[in-house]
């Protein structure tokens, strides 16, 4: 991986920080919900990524308005797309 | 004017802000709160217990998040410290 | 990049490589949506694709009733060059691995 989001911080003081290097690497392999700034969810197991923050994922499920649309065995997600990369675990409500 | 030591330079300010919470406004009608964990040059950063507020027509949706990466390219503004309540 | 195994997936790329001269699917912004075979890619991810059938979804809302109407045209294409700004997501044929 390199580029993009494998860059570091301009300061000092980063020792105990997780940047975003640190965290693409302990993800991978695991489930993840990745949004897009559309507003479109994708669950799946992430497979691996690279620094334009280019997503491949296994057993992805389409969400759109919390509603499952569709399912593929892969998926390859363009990196320009994405607004964040989560760990599972999420609760919703409306207010 | 690089080394002047009263000029904090905003990688810096952000910089700071490392494992505090921080308000990140996007672009569009999203807002984020949470814990910064880390960041690069591209602002692209590491949240932590994250609330995700989105305004949509049915009002506003609220999301928790355990961790996250966001992508820099859409962030707006970000105000230390915390969150719209 | 040349390496012993071709078939694996290490990078994301390697999933539209190992889907040449497969039939993929690729969704694209502005609701449309192809499925064709894949001839040629690039790291921008624009692509040749071949024998494309392009679905497009427009939603309109009933002046009186405001219901969604949801429309779907289709058509056919014979051979095509995709952008690859445009492309959100592409998946391949299912595999069995």
């Amino acid at each position: 991986m390199d580029g993009g989001a494998g860059g570091n911080a301009g300061g000092g003081g980063l020792s105990t920080a997780k940047t975003p290097a640190d965290f693409l690497k302990s993800i991978r392999g695991r489930p993840v919900v990745v949004k897009l700034n559309s507003g479109v969810d994708y669950r799946g197991i992430l497979a691996c990524l690279d620094g334009y923050m280019n997503i491949a994922m296994e057993q992805t499920e389409e969400y759109v308005n919390g509603q499952l649309k569709n399912k593929y065995g892969d998926a390859f997600i363009r990196g320009n797309n994405v607004l964040y990369i989560s760990t599972t675990k999420r609760t919703l409500g409306d207010q | 004017m690089a080394h002047n030591p009263s000029h904090l330079m905003p990688s810096e300010l952000i910089d700071r802000c490392i494992g505090s919470k921080i308000w990140v406004i996007m672009k569009g009608d999203k807002e984020l709160v949470g814990t910064l964990r880390g960041f690069d040059v591209y602002v692209n950063m590491v949240l932590e217990d994250v609330t995700e507020y989105e305004i949509t027509p049915e009002g506003r949706r609220i999301t928790k998040l355990d961790q996250i990466l966001l992508n820099g390219n859409n962030i707006a503004i970000l105000v230390p410290g915390g969150g719209p309540e | 990049m040349a390496t012993e195994d071709e078939s694996a997936v290490k990078e994301p790329l390697d999933l539209i490589r190992l889907s040449l001269d497969e039939r993929i699917y690729v969704k694209l912004r502005s609701d449309r949506e192809l499925r064709g075979k894949l001839h040629a890619y690039d790291q921008h991810l624009n692509m040749i694709l071949g024998d494309v059938e392009e679905v497009i979804t427009s939603v309109e809302i009933d002046d009186e009733t405001y219901e969604e109407i949801v429309r779907t045209a289709k058509r056919h294409v014979p051979y095509l060059f995709v952008r690859g700004d445009g492309v959100i997501l592409v998946s391949p044929p299912l595999r069995t691995s």
